[in-house]
């Protein structure tokens, strides 16, 4: 049983993230930005930086290529970037300690590289035409902030279940 | 830090971006339908999305109804003075539709542009990246869904099926920046004018109707629907309003921004629409490439 608990947790991210563009109307933020969720990359991150590598590479391999299929119908965007930037930040992690705090700001940093990384290539490959600099303030910016909230909001009881599930790995 | 990049790990660095430009190269390319491992995934995660989706809406729905009852004072005043517009209309089309039909039938003409059957269907997600702007309904190959058919809600057209599953779909709405995305538009007037809707400006959210030839006035206020020359919608969908004109980068031609009618967002319920008439065989047209199953 414990075993599915893990998987059903980003699959409910997965869904949380459609869930919240369609339900949080627009007017609530202002016309003039677009948030974008990224729930499940959080929750990655945090894997990574508290269950470890593989697991934070693995899940974002399978997660991205899932979102890749099931959103974007762009294979290899998201199948790309998921675990390269999850690579990255246990990289950074190595360097650091981990306290929640240092967490919290890290995977914030990985969603910053993960909306550039996204902005660059689908900019290279014609999906949008905007500028970086109304990319910058019309996207970057808000979207960090509603991630932040909801790093603040989930990290906690993220790092708990993350934890416990180390250590059931270890009673094992 | 010559430990960093270590061979193996370059070596796994360069195989996976050679990995990543073959797959993108490979999504990218025109389909015309995805690959069974794809639709499969798609509608297993669609039949997940509805299960969620259902008691989504209902807690959605609640907390619109609050806020519908607050203002229905307000909505109830202005409806009446509609209503009383509606009546002298509703006569008007009558005879209209009547002298249609008439004049058709003498000509022996009997199926128009403008015929189309429409389909009902309910949004069960919406595509969280926010750059491909994306919805999936719940409807699929089995309900009769097609590739291009256009999509509206009560408020004007929101964009075109593009790729059908089993069970769900993917609709692409107007708003995605996408460069096949063009759709055959009349902008009404004392003379219609003819022109693509191609793409949109995130900024101003505006749609842009290109290549209209300078010579031509078109003000603020005028209304632009589909024309049904495109082969696949059906002509007098509404889009939106004119808000805007200006000259494009040479002074030969006009771009119109054009203020969509139906909003992009919130969408719970929308339209499948399946034209009547027949389809031009593309073939016939001088550009016979692959299309077989549109």
């Amino acid at each position: 049983m414990k075993k599915f608990l893990l998987p059903l947790l980003f699959l409910i991210l997965f869904l949380l993230e459609s869930i919240f563009v369609q339900y949080i109307p627009p007017e609530v933020f202002g016309q003039n930005y677009i948030l974008a969720p990224r729930f499940l990359f959080g929750g990655i991150l945090l894997l990574t930086i508290y269950a470890g590598r593989k697991y934070g590479i693995i899940y974002g391999a399978i997660f991205g290529l899932l979102f890749d299929i099931v959103w974007i119908e762009i294979i290899g965007i998201y199948f790309f970037l998921f675990p390269l930037i999850a690579y990255l930040i246990s990289k950074i992690m190595h360097v650091l300690q981990t306290n929640i705090i240092v967490a919290f700001l890290v995977s914030l940093v990985g969603i910053a590289l993960l909306e550039l990384g996204v902005y660059e290539m689908d900019f290279l490959i014609h999906i949008t035409t905007l500028e970086f600099k109304s990319f910058i303030t019309m996207r970057f910016y808000p979207t960090l902030i509603l991630n932040a909230v909801f790093l603040l909001i989930a990290g906690y009881p993220l790092k708990r279940h993350f934890e416990s599930f180390v250590e059931s790995l270890r009673d094992e | 830090m010559p430990q960093f990049f270590l061979n193996k790990r370059l070596i796994v660095l360069l195989v996976s971006i050679i990995v990543l430009v073959a797959l993108i190269g490979f999504s990218l390319r025109e389909r015309s339908k995805l690959s069974w491992p794809e639709q499969f995934l798609k509608d297993t995660a669609g039949l997940v999305q509805s299960l969620v989706s259902k008691p989504a809406h209902l807690v959605a729905g609640f907390f619109e109804n609050l806020q519908d009852l607050q203002n229905t004072y307000e909505e109830n005043k202005e409806l009446k003075s509609r209503l009383e517009k509606l009546v002298s209309l509703e006569a008007q089309v009558q005879e209209l539709k009547k002298d249609n039909k008439e004049l058709r039938d003498i000509l022996g003409e009997e199926e128009t542009l403008r015929d189309f059957e429409p389909l009902q269907a309910t949004v069960i997600g919406r595509n969280p990246d926010r750059w491909h702007e994306m919805i999936i309904i719940n409807k699929g190959k089995t309900n009769g869904i097609k590739k291009n058919m256009a999509v509206v809600t009560a408020h004007g057209l929101i964009g075109k099926v593009k790729t059908v599953n089993q069970f769900s779909s993917t609709v692409q709405l107007l708003s995605a920046m996408d460069p096949k995305n063009r759709i055959s538009a009349i902008v009404q007037g004392e003379t219609n004018v003819f022109g693509l809707v191609e793409g949109y400006d995130k900024e101003k959210k505006a749609l842009l109707i290109k290549a209209i030839p300078s010579g031509v006035e078109i003000k603020k206020g005028q209304n632009v629907i589909t024309s049904g020359l495109g082969g696949v919608f059906p002509q007098g969908l509404p889009i939106g309003k004119v808000i805007d004109v200006k000259p494009d980068q040479y002074g030969l031609n006009q771009t119109a921004l054009v203020e969509p009618g139906a909003n992009f967002y919130d969408l719970e319920n929308i339209i499948v629409i399946t034209r009547s008439m027949a389809q031009p065989n593309l073939g016939d047209m001088g550009e016979g490439k692959e299309e077989e199953d549109l």
